[in-house]
């Protein structure tokens, strides 16, 4: 998976909710929602910033809350989902 | 702690009612700032009330009862910037636009336009339809 999209995902996860911290700092496959060790502890607030950020950045619409659950689960699989919808 | 709704009843209801629908959870609605709300004080609203005006606003748009209930509570404040608090007497609009929703999760962008159409406050709220 091309690191620039990952690259990419990251800043955009930081920027998008206003984190304070390095963005490559985030693991390709930490869950970004939940209280799972290593994860950022998301919830269903950043999840809509994210869904915002997302149609912003990349110009795809997530309007099902299943599909965000999914496409939102990591950096990997957010970065499957954009590449998804980009084919 | 327990949490407790901010009820939606004078005097903690800022919003009126609905002047104009432009869609489903969008349009206008006006608010008539008086001195004995309880949130007054005398150098005018504090800058949070005008974020909750905002989703109360949202909120009526939505369908919700301004004087007897309400479809969901305010769980988020962004980029909110103030040009100036209102002051008893003040007769306000607000737009209501919705920037985004994913489940029950909907983020609306609001202006509030004072008497002379002027805004004197925008910014976004994050709105969690259902109970807290």
């Amino acid at each position: 998976m091309s690191d620039d999209l990952k690259k990419r995902v990251k800043e955009l996860i930081v920027r998008q909710l206003k984190l304070e911290m390095d963005p490559a700092t985030i693991a390709d496959d930490a869950p970004l929602f939940g209280d799972a060790d290593g994860g950022l502890g998301l919830d269903s607030i950043d999840a809509l910033e994210l869904v915002l950020g997302v149609e912003k950045e990349f110009g795809i619409k997530v309007q099902d809350e299943e599909v965000g659950v999914t496409a939102f689960a990591s950096v990997n699989a957010l970065c499957a989902f954009v590449r998804q919808k980009a084919a | 702690m327990d949490f407790q709704p901010l009820p939606h009843a004078f005097p903690f209801r800022f919003a009126d009612g609905v002047v104009e629908r432009t869609g489903r959870a969008e349009g206008r609605v006006r608010a008539s700032v008086t001195a004995d709300a309880a949130a007054v004080r005398a150098t005018g609203f504090p800058t949070a009330v005008l974020a909750e005006l905002v989703a109360q606003s949202a909120l009526l748009l939505q369908g919700g009862d301004s004087a007897l209930g309400r479809k969901g509570f305010l769980a988020g404040i962004s980029d909110l910037s103030v040009q100036r608090l209102p002051v008893p007497g003040d007769v306000l609009t607000i737009d209501v636009s919705i920037a985004g929703r994913l489940g029950d999760t909907v983020k609306f962008d609001g202006v509030i336009l004072d008497a002379h159409g002027g805004a004197i406050a925008r910014g976004s709220v994050t709105v969690k339809q259902g109970s807290a």
